[in-house]
């Protein structure tokens, strides 16, 4: 039996049956991260000994008859944006390359609490700021589908590793597609769940009124057990809802009948060239929902030609505060060349940033300055209401809207870098979720050219049980 | 005059809470270097901020007490700038949505009372500490980082450093009242920036404001305001123009120094701070809040005044600190003459602090002491004087009054008969003086009074020497 | 249309520095970018209140959890120099 092609519930399924042990289902895959790392390039650092250590004291507590957490014996791979305690993150920065956190994130608590066993940590588009993982200082990541084509990003390294049967789970984290675009483009299962339903605290905000945790599975029921395991309040992030209780259930789910689909009519118009094979593709997956009894319907959202505007001035104002606290002071990449204060800052912001984070670091600056900000920054805060009151009229009698979560297939390495907006255009569909504060999955919906493609399923705020019976629904359709 | 100084004041308040403002780390004065930090105030990738419930109720007690108008929703923004104390790259402050706006306060100048005006009160968090060494270095402590802060900025009300002056410390005055903050300008609980310019309201014409900075203490604030206000007449004589600029007090030479000019304003970049949810200020809460409320000064004057029949001055002087009032009136319980402990409180007590250069809450005597003491003298076991030495010794021992006249055997000799044995036998020795009261010299009574409190050791209850020694004279 | 003096000004808030090479194409792409973006300004939002948190929910205040603490070797773990327990850099003149 090959146990990396097991999906993470089978697998705890037969660790509880004692069928086989926490070390054996962690000896299987550190076994295939020998094989392919040096193809994937899915890891930053590995963490070998906690993993081996976390697997022990699993088949410990099994031995001794003690109850196991959701994730006994799991492996999960963490993208390097998550902080975890004495082991290095990076966020595929130069400026983070021997940054030591002291402290866990409140998801990397959880998963510890849950029994589940950390691999490492995963490749990234630096500060999560990329679609491809290209960005990253830590060289490209390749998309286990087609060793020559990108993985997607900016979580390419957590989806590859999934893809890839490195693990059967993954965190990564979504701002604008990070999660959603990557599975897509793996042709796994990824989710970015509502606004505030899981801690932000330890994780490395790139645009925190967007950034939202996400998860990898190769199917609905992993993403669903990674979920419920890092899900919930926490009073130390001020932005997480007291909503957000652990009772994302899937129960009471057999079919799609009766599900009320929107689809907005705005994206006939806004589809960019060459994605006319993907839209026959998401015809024909409409087509399998119509034909499993959901009801089809049209809506409008209007705001929704102004998302990708309203989202780069947002995204990008947050992004040049956030960064703001990496200065070569008192944690990172500090420049061994500066005589003022004025060059401590800049050179060693300058020396360990890469080029597209400058370039966001930049935009976001001028949005929010003297002069500008009132017609940028500002007047981006106000479209937003626009575009969260278009998607919850949609949702006063939809369940869910249908789209596509790419309007692209994965692309080749090296190929997108020449022109930034053609590669923000690629967020068309998975933008204005995280605008919205909505929760959306993707799910594999076949292949087109022999290349992975996903549907995107989006709920309301909260509706995360609802879309992830959805894409069980469709799931057990196409199986 | 047609030339008029204007003078806006900005003062940040460091809040005693028991945690920082978005962490819970201790908010503690004078720790071991960076040992009060964790990831929130240290900046640290992915912490969180978190407001801390107290932080805010203390704003809003100083926003009450100040009659502001009081926000509906708390709304944090970041400000930008990089600065080496800064540990994010942003403070946590607010721009346009501050916790409290408008209010006032009321001094009494000479001239009867004036309002100054508050543009607003908001909430933000203190940066940490830069120390320079002589080696050429920077050492950054932050335990002072993310500590709340309330920063009160008034409109440019005053018109002279002394009403100024009087602002400050009526201000101090009512935040230890309402027991926010430590108001310590020395441990820096207390930091005063001055925005001064002068107006000539006849040709029209006015100087650029001055920004002056590092003020440790009321009197450099006074002296710096002095010496910008001569700076900017003479400015405006000379009809030079001047631009905006920031200047340092140098106390040592004591003048201004100029750190920077501002051709434009600074670019702080302010956004908004999406890691803190807007909290909804009801009514309920401000009305908890208004009723925890201790009295506030001039209302207790106002009491003071009505109730113990003090005149305006002396309830002004006795409710000067919460301390201070409640020392009196605790006192008062127990002597019942308002009058008479007003006098000696005002008196004695805080001259006597006054000279040893202590605030009243560092006074050693308690109100039961000092109502014995005075009880003694109001009851004539004492004379005043003899009252006088004995709060000496209690400043300096500690110990009871009545304990203290017992050791030194200071109860006053008020027995007719002991007494005048005494007056006769001074009387026997002084032949001369008799004489010279006879012949209308009135200061001869003064030394035979002297010559009897020397016999006495100053116990001789002096109504009833007075009395014998003309009792006697008479009769010789 | 933004200036390249424009762009070396936001560079210096942004605590950025940029290589003349670096410029030419920055100021290319940038104002892609910015042309790009500029598209927002048609929308109407008369009336409407900008969006300060997704969350429909009122905001929350510290519980009293316990101290997240760290010891001062955690403190000082990530920087490049210390010294008596303080961070320290090369005295900077402003």
């Amino acid at each position: 039996m090959d146990i990396t092609s097991l999906k993470g519930w089978e697998m705890k399924e037969r660790l509880l049956g004692k069928e086989i042990s926490s070390r054996e289902i962690l000896s299987a895959h550190l076994d295939m991260i020998d094989r392919k790392e040096k193809d994937l390039n899915a890891f930053i650092t590995l963490d070998r000994e906690g993993a081996i250590e976390a697997a022990r004291k699993v088949d410990a507590k099994l031995q001794r008859g003690e109850d196991l957490g959701a994730l006994a014996g799991i492996p999960v791979a963490l993208k390097d944006n998550i902080l975890t305690k004495n082991l290095r993150t990076t966020c595929g920065s130069r400026m983070l390359e021997n940054f030591n956190p002291p402290y866990d994130a409140t998801v990397v608590r959880k998963i510890r609490e849950a029994d589940g066993v950390i691999l490492g940590k995963t490749n990234m588009d630096e500060f999560a700021m990329g679609g491809s993982t290209e960005t990253s200082y830590f060289g490209n990541t390749r998309n286990p589908r087609d060793l020559s084509r990108v993985p997607g990003g900016s979580s390419g390294g957590s989806a590859a590793a999934v893809a890839g049967h490195e693990t059967p789970l993954a965190l990564g984290s979504d701002t604008g597609g990070s999660v959603r675009q990557p599975a897509s483009f793996c042709g796994i299962v990824g989710m970015k769940p509502t606004y505030g339903l899981v801690s932000r605290y330890g994780v490395v905000p790139m645009s925190n009124s967007l950034d939202q945790i996400g998860v990898f599975g190769r199917d609905v029921k992993d993403a669903h057990m990674m979920l419920t395991s890092v899900s919930g309040y926490d009073p130390l992030d001020a932005t997480s809802s007291k909503k957000a209780g652990r009772d994302i259930s899937l129960a009471g789910v057999d079919s799609l009948k009766g599900l009320r689909v929107a689809l907005p009519e705005e994206y006939r118009n806004l589809r960019i060239t060459g994605d006319e094979k993907i839209q026959e593709r998401f015809r024909e997956t409409v087509k399998v929902f119509e034909d499993a009894g959901a009801i089809i319907d049209y809506v409008s959202l209007p705001s929704l030609e102004y998302s990708l505007e309203t989202y780069y001035i947002i995204m990008s104002s947050e992004v040049s505060t956030n960064l703001s606290r990496f200065d070569g002071v008192r944690f990172g990449y500090r420049t061994e060349n500066y005589e003022t204060l004025d060059e401590l800052y800049t050179n060693s912001r300058t020396e360990a940033f890469g080029e597209e984070t400058k370039r966001r670091i930049m935009l976001g600056t001028y949005s929010l300055s003297a002069g500008y900000q009132t017609e940028n920054y500002k007047k981006a805060l106000r479209v937003r209401t626009l575009i969260k009151q278009d998607y919850e009229r949609a949702f006063r009698d939809h369940d869910v809207i249908l789209s596509l979560t790419a309007p692209m297939l994965p692309f080749e390495l090296d190929s997108m870098v020449n022109s930034p907006v053609d590669m923000y255009k690629a967020d068309l569909y998975t933008v204005p979720v995280n605008l919205a504060g909505l929760c959306a999955i993707s799910v594999p919906m076949g292949d087109v050219e022999g290349l992975p493609v996903g549907l995107q399923i989006t709920g309301p705020r909260f509706g995360d049980s609802t879309i992830l019976k959805a894409g069980l629904g469709y799931e057990r359709v196409v199986r | 005059m047609a030339i008029k100084t204007l003078i806006g004041l900005e003062i940040h308040v460091e809040l005693s809470t028991d945690k920082k403002m978005f962490c819970n780390c201790r908010n503690q004065y004078g720790a071991d270097v960076n040992t009060l930090v964790c990831p929130v105030c240290l900046g640290l990738p992915g912490a969180l901020p978190v407001i801390d419930r107290q932080a805010v109720e203390y704003a809003l007690r100083a926003g009450l007490a100040f009659d502001c108008r009081i926000a509906d929703v708390i709304r944090m923004d970041r400000k930008n700038y990089f600065y080496p104390d800064l540990t994010k790259g942003y403070q946590i402050s607010q721009s346009d949505h501050p916790l409290c706006s408008g209010g006032y306060l009321e001094i009494e100048p000479e001239a009867g009372p004036k309002r100054i005006t508050l543009d607003r009160i908001h909430i933000e968090e203190d940066t940490g500490k830069q120390l320079h060494t002589e080696d050429g270095t920077s050492l950054l402590d932050f335990n002072r980082s993310g500590v709340p802060l309330v920063e009160i900025v008034t409109n440019p009300d005053m018109n002279s450093s002394e009403e100024a002056k009087l602002f400050l410390e009526k201000l101090r005055n009512t935040l230890k009242y309402i027991g926010i903050s430590d108001v310590r300008m020395e441990e820096g609980s207390l930091r005063c920036d001055v925005n001064i310019n002068v107006v000539d309201e006849e040709k029209g014409t006015k100087t650029s404001v001055t920004e002056v900075k590092n003020l440790n203490s009321f009197r450099s604030a006074v002296k710096a305001m002095d010496y910008e206000e001569a700076r900017h007449m003479k400015l405006l004589n000379d009809g030079e123009s001047n631009v905006k600029e920031t200047r340092r007090w140098d106390e040592v030479a004591g003048e201004t120094i100029i750190m920077r000019r501002k051709y434009t304003a600074d670019d702080y970049r302010f956004a908004n701070e999406a890691d803190i949810t807007p909290i909804p200020v009801d009514g309920e809460w401000i009305e908890d809040i208004r009723r925890s409320l201790p009295e506030l000064p001039h209302a207790k004057k106002m009491r003071f005044m009505e109730e113990h029949g003090l005149s305006e001055y002396d309830a002004g002087v006795l409710t000067q600190s919460q301390e201070l009032a409640h020392f009196f009136e605790e006192t008062l319980a127990h002597v019942k003459d308002a009058k008479l402990l007003g006098n000696w409180m005002m008196g004695d007590v805080l001259r006597r602090l006054k000279d040893e250069d202590k605030d009243f809450d560092e006074m050693p005597i308690s109100s039961k002491d000092l109502a014995e003491l005075i009880n003694l003298v109001k009851e004539d076991k004492i004379n005043n004087n003899t009252g006088k030495k004995v709060l000496r010794e209690m400043f300096e021992t500690g110990k009871a009054p009545e304990d203290i006249v017992k050791e030194k055997g200071l109860i006053q000799i008020s027995d007719e008969g002991e007494l005048e044995k005494i007056v006769m036998e001074t009387l026997d020795v002084n032949p001369q003086s008799i004489e010279d009261f006879k012949n209308g010299k009135d200061r001869a009574i003064g030394f035979l009074v002297g010559q009897i409190m020397k016999a006495t050791k100053g116990k001789a209850n002096p109504q009833l020497v007075n009395k014998l020694l003309m009792e006697k004279i008479k009769e010789r | 249309m933004i200036t390249r003096e424009q762009i070396v000004h936001i560079a210096g808030m942004a605590k950025l520095k940029f290589t003349d090479q670096e410029l030419d194409e920055f100021e290319e792409k940038f104002g892609q970018v910015m042309g790009f973006v500029e598209k927002i300004k048609e929308v109407d939002t008369e009336n409407v209140e900008p969006t300060f948190t997704i969350n429909d929910e009122e905001g929350t205040m510290k519980e009293n959890g316990e101290s997240q603490t760290l010891s001062r070797e955690e403190v000082l773990e990530n920087t490049v120099e210390s010294q008596y327990g303080y961070f320290k850099i090369l005295k900077v003149v402003e």
